[in-house]
């Protein structure tokens, strides 16, 4: 039979049913299904007669105390970045050591260009983002405990309360923690968001959860201008990062996004021991992403802004952008140029400062402080900057496919692009009167 | 009375979802349907709610606690 | 001597084991990329056992199989377009009446399913009794109890696998009775739709449930003929 007539037999077959069970027809079938499971379930199913509170349970009461959740996921996220820094220490110093021997044994070959390309331009570049490896897999293996053990989605359902305030749900706030490691697969798991404009939303504030390829540019900073508070600062930069994401999306839902907002319904799954392969696993899976930029995206701009400093045409890049700066304290060219290079992979900042200044590691922070004359305060107004401004490449690119909207992407650069620039600047210029 | 007005510990059956074909849905094959037995495992009114329904333990938004009919 | 192949598609609940599963069966050869069209991360891998060259594809995890989420068409689809030579649903034994609502649906399928229990630690330190046997009886299908995170029950997962490829174990099925009115207009749907192209693909039966469920992608693909 031809299918406007099977279509018609459906519609009469449901009105009909509507009419016999006063429900739809999914209804009844679904209930056919439960009901032939729950026959299934007697005759197959033994459970004791009061289900034990598990230990899982136990542990809930705590995590899920309303007095105590939040905090507690605080101290959380505060001991995995205490955590990370004090074990990645030692790592860091023996890969720049060994960069340090490279670039001293690149600089004896010739011809000398070849000489500066490898040594400054590579070693430089790609050693200082690499000095960093340690950082990125151990925050890595951080995450991966939270989320194998299950605790993220403990995480999730304490903040919903938050969440609903501003107008998100709880189920925004895995991809928000997704994106500590990296904003790319952070936006694509905010698939599992039904209403779209909680996910638009999620997508737009998802870079300001401070990704992993930004943290060696607070490692950088935060170790040669704020050595004994490292872990503070950077803690305050993820900080402000999550006020600022809560902030704007707020702002987003109550001004241009508005709507109902979705229903929070999730799964909270028995909490487990996270097996060591298993974090090791995901530690990988996150960290080779990281190994591979390094070895390509990053490689390939740092070797292309050598070769414009070479060319001599990277200052007077800098120099032109670089006024827009003054105003929030880093108004140098080499500061534009990282900036604006950055915007391609936000290690390359790093591996730019790297570049232009021929060394890696902890020299490179002492060097920037000297040959920019930069404070701490400055830092701190750049490092916000770097947190806030154009997420990279990818992560624009992600926006777009997700998306599929010109405007939303447009405005995800502009507002960040502003966003960054404001804070910044307001960092500078109100730190200056105190400091 | 609707679900986010049970107390922690409490047993349940579920009468009637008050809600949009999308949710009642959703929950339906999270294992939520009317006639089963949950339990309120944890309860922060006003705020979400953890349920143990079918053996497995679901968080509900506040609002969708309202919106779920029980005895 | 040339290896055959077998394809299976692991199905399951979020949750309930499946990667670890995964991962037992597969090790180091897998390989991720996307479902055709579409952002959403395909896993597939491959392994020997008894002979065949065992390709195993991720379905992503799903709690049903209705068309109202991606991840759901994206496993139905494969499902019923690929043809894989076996299904294997992971079942949290600790969650056990949950977790058979998608098997039942993958039963409605027609498909070749195998049942693997996980989790069955879980479901013992809660002192749950489940009798496998039983359950084999009335659903009509192998069941293959397991403890992923410790590797237990893979090997009899494989043989059970082959088994079933092989046509030796007999899958009984599902006929499920969704009470006597809905049952009357399946039926009547089902005279209707007997001579349309979509029955030689789909069982009848299924579609015509799917019809009364009102399922987006089966009225559009009625639609589009």
């Amino acid at each position: 039979m031809d299918r406007d007539q099977i279509l018609q037999t459906k519609d009469e077959s449901l009105a009909h049913l509507r009419k016999v069970y006063g429900d739809e027809a999914e209804t009844v079938i679904a209930d056919a299904r439960y009901g032939f499971i729950s026959g299934l379930i007697k005759d197959v199913l033994r459970k004791p007669v009061i289900d034990r509170i598990t230990l899982s349970d136990r542990i809930d009461k705590v995590v899920l105390n309303r007095w105590l959740g939040i905090p507690i996921f605080l101290a959380l996220l505060y001991g995995l970045f205490q955590f990370t820094f004090t074990l990645s220490g030692p790592f860091m110093g023996w890969i720049d050591k060994l960069f340090g021997w490279l670039a001293g044994f690149a600089e004896g070959i010739s011809p000398s260009w070849l000489s500066s390309l490898i040594a400054d331009g590579i070693i430089g570049g790609v050693g200082s983002v690499l000095v960093f490896v340690p950082v990125i897999f151990l925050l890595y293996i951080g995450l991966s405990i939270l989320e194998d053990s299950g605790y993220l989605a403990r995480a999730a359902f304490v903040m919903d309360r938050l969440m609903h305030k501003i107008g998100l749900h709880g189920r925004s706030f895995i991809p928000l923690m997704l994106g500590f490691g990296c904003n790319v697969p952070a936006i694509m798991a905010t698939r599992t968001i039904e209403n779209p404009k909680d996910r638009l939303v999620t997508i737009l504030v998802n870079p300001l959860m401070s990704c992993g390829a930004r943290l060696p540019i607070y490692a950088l900073f935060a170790a040669a201008f704020f050595t004994t508070y490292q872990g503070l600062v950077v803690f305050s930069l993820y900080a402000i990062g999550i006020a600022l994401a809560i902030i704007m999306a707020w702002i987003f839902r109550s001004r241009l996004v508005r709507g109902e907002s979705g229903h929070f319904v999730m799964e909270l799954p028995p909490y487990h021991l996270p097996t060591i392969v298993g974090v090791l696993t995901h530690m990988w899976e996150r960290g080779r992403v990281f190994l591979i930029r390094a070895g390509t995206i990053i490689f390939g701009v740092v070797v292309f802004i050598w070769l414009l400093d070479y060319v001599g045409v990277l200052e007077p890049i800098g120099r032109a952008i670089a006024p827009i700066f003054s105003p929030a304290g880093f108004g140098q060219w080499q500061a534009a140029v990282t900036l604006v290079f950055g915007i391609l992979a936000k290690e390359v900042v790093v591996g730019t400062f790297g570049t232009l200044f021929a060394v890696e590691g902890e020299a490179l922070g002492e060097i920037i402080a000297t040959q920019l004359s930069w404070t701490p305060l400055i830092a701190y107004a750049f490092m916000a900057m770097c947190l806030i401004y154009v997420p990279c490449m990818a992560t624009i690119a992600i926006v777009k496919r997700e998306t599929n909207s010109w405007k939303w992407t447009g405005f995800l650069i502009g507002y960040t692009l502003v966003l960054g620039w404001l804070v910044a600047t307001l960092i500078y210029q109100i730190g200056r009167v105190f400091v | 009375m609707p679900l986010s007005m049970v107390s922690q510990g409490e047993q349940v059956q579920v009468v009637a979802i008050r809600a949009g074909w999308g949710l009642q849905r959703r929950l339906a094959e999270m294992g939520l349907n009317p006639g089963v037995q949950i339990r309120v495992m944890n309860s922060q009114r006003p705020g979400p709610v953890v349920i143990d329904v079918r053996g497995s333990r679901l968080a509900l938004g506040y609002g969708i606690a309202h919106k779920i009919m029980v005895t | 001597m040339a290896k055959k192949e077998i394809t299976i598609a692991l199905a399951g609940n979020p949750n309930s084991g499946k990667t670890t599963v995964f991962n037992n069966l597969t090790g180091a050869r897998q390989h991720v990329g996307n479902w055709p069209g579409v952002t959403v991360e395909k896993k597939e891998g491959s392994l020997s056992y008894g002979g065949y060259n065992i390709k195993v594809v991720d379905l992503p995890g799903v709690y049903s199989l209705t068309a109202y989420s991606l991840d759901e068409v994206i496993a139905r689809n494969f499902v019923v377009d690929e043809n894989p030579d076996v299904v294997v649903d992971i079942v949290d034994a600790s969650n056990l009446e949950r977790n058979l609502y998608l098997a039942v649906q993958l039963l409605e399928m027609g498909v070749p399913l195998i049942i693997t229990l996980n989790m069955m630690d879980m479901a013992e330190s809660r002192r749950y009794r489940i009798d496998v046997n039983a359950l084999v009886r009335e659903i009509g299908v192998p069941v293959v109890p397991m403890v992923a995170t410790r590797n237990q029950g893979t090997q009899e997962l494989l043989e059970t696998v082959v088994e079933v490829a092989e046509g030796n174990i007999e899958i009984a099925g599902l006929r499920l009775q969704y009470g006597r009115e809905v049952e009357e207009e399946i039926a009547k749907l089902e005279k209707v739709i007997s001579n349309n192209s979509l029955s030689q693909k789909y069982p009848p039966r299924w579609l015509a449930v799917k019809l009364l469920e009102e399922d987006e992608e089966i009225i559009k693909k009625f639609k589009e003929l």
